[in-house]
């Protein structure tokens, strides 16, 4: 009867403290599915000040009308001026990132990967990973 | 219609082949074989009669157990804290927010008796379906485009399981001999059977089981039914990076099965 007890007992135990379920790619997957198959218009884009000297920051307002992109489920990209590629949805060393490989209209391939700072249903911010003063890019889905 | 009266025919048929044949499986006297097995050692049964014997032994104190049924409303609300989610996640305040308490349902079965002729309690195992206002503590902006989100977006409804176990103290209220009241108190484990969202797991977060704090009233009408209100606290059994506070009311009555079948 002790027996079946302490059975039951390391049963219950084991349940309760086995519960959490999280994996490598949840994050990922609550990204991509917050991301996926929605039209994103770029409203503004930021570049920090050159040097230290002239920390201006540039803030210039694209427009709706301008830019958008859309990254669709099938890991498939896409922009208004018609680049097309594919896309990743990585976690590297903590940050969050989007990795595109793209071909421009000629055929030549290129990589872009940008930081994900925010992403949410309606509005995003991404940070261009490349030399020199970062540039903050916010996108809105209307 | 000329098709309709076949199909009929068909079903009073195979209808009156299973009747026939019900009749003559009730009909069927035990055969040799299971008057045999009668008169065996059947290891399993003894077993099972051994645990049974030991747990009266075990309960020997525990007396007049009344098994009900009961449902009940209740009105949930959850507190969440999501400063330690580092996901790039935003999720519209508005959009998310509802510092509200919304209405969920659950039902079971719970068990009155006596300790020691003197302690009243009650045990009660249910099946809960929450649906929770969500208030989020923590209100993130990123400036100037992205006023007012969550880092974290909970799950508001899902399903338990759920144990109780109540103290139950006689209230001198009224008379005694008819109307019954009690004010009651005791711990009570809520285990999430629902499958937890992706949103709900990140960094972390996810956690199944509850455990509560629940005070409440009981109305014990001559022993037809029980009305009763609790309030249940309750926060996680296991730490999380998203502390959660689930307050319940719950409003509801049992009646006894021996009543009820």
């Amino acid at each position: 009867m002790k027996t079946l007890f302490t059975v039951l007992l390391a049963a219950i135990c084991l349940t309760i403290f086995s519960c959490n379920k999280e994996t490598a790619t949840t994050q990922t997957n609550v990204m991509n599915s917050l991301l996926t198959n929605k039209n994103w218009y770029l409203d503004y884009s930021f570049t920090d000040g050159l040097t230290s000297t002239t920390p201006t920051v540039l803030k210039s307002y694209v427009g709706q009308s301008t830019y958008f992109i859309t990254y669709l489920k099938t890991g498939v990209t896409q922009d208004s001026d018609g680049i097309t590629g594919t896309y990743t949805v990585e976690l590297i060393n903590g940050q969050s990132q989007i990795h595109m490989l793209l071909k421009t209209s000629n055929g030549n391939p290129f990589e872009v990967i940008y930081n994900i700072i925010s992403v949410g249903e309606s509005n995003m911010v991404l940070s261009k990973v490349i030399s020199g003063p970062a540039t903050r890019l916010y996108f809105t889905t209307k | 219609m000329n098709n309709r009266l076949p199909l009929f025919k068909k079903i009073l048929i195979c209808f009156s082949f299973f009747l026939f044949f019900a009749q003559e499986v009730n009909a069927q006297t035990l055969t040799k074989k299971q008057l045999d097995s009668a008169f065996l050692l059947h290891p399993g049964q003894e077993r099972l009669r051994k645990i049974k014997k030991s747990i009266a032994k075990t309960f020997v104190d525990f007396v007049g157990n009344d098994v009900s049924l009961y449902g009940a409303l209740d009105f949930s609300k959850q507190n969440i804290n999501d400063n330690a989610i580092t996901a790039p996640i935003n999720y519209l305040y508005n959009t998310v927010n509802s510092n509200t308490y919304n209405s969920g349902f659950s039902g079971g079965f719970r068990i009155d008796g006596i300790y020691k002729e003197k302690h009243r309690y009650a045990l009660m195992f249910g099946l809960n379906r929450i649906a929770a206002g969500s208030n989020y503590k923590n209100i993130h902006t990123l400036s100037p485009f992205i006023e007012d989100f969550t880092h974290f977006k909970t799950d508001n409804v899902f399903t338990s399981i759920s144990i109780s176990a109540h103290y139950k103290k006689l209230l001198p209220v009224n008379d005694m001999n008819k109307y019954k009241f009690y004010a009651v108190i005791g711990p009570s484990f809520d285990y999430k059977i629902s499958k937890i969202s992706d949103a709900n797991l990140i960094n972390g977060a996810g956690n199944r089981a509850f455990i509560n704090l629940d005070l409440g009233a009981e109305f014990d009408n001559k022993g037809y039914y029980i009305l009763y209100g609790h309030y249940k606290l309750g926060n996680y059994i296991s730490s999380s990076t998203v502390p959660v506070q689930l307050n319940r009311f719950e409003i509801g009555m049992s009646i006894k099965t021996k009543d009820l079948f």
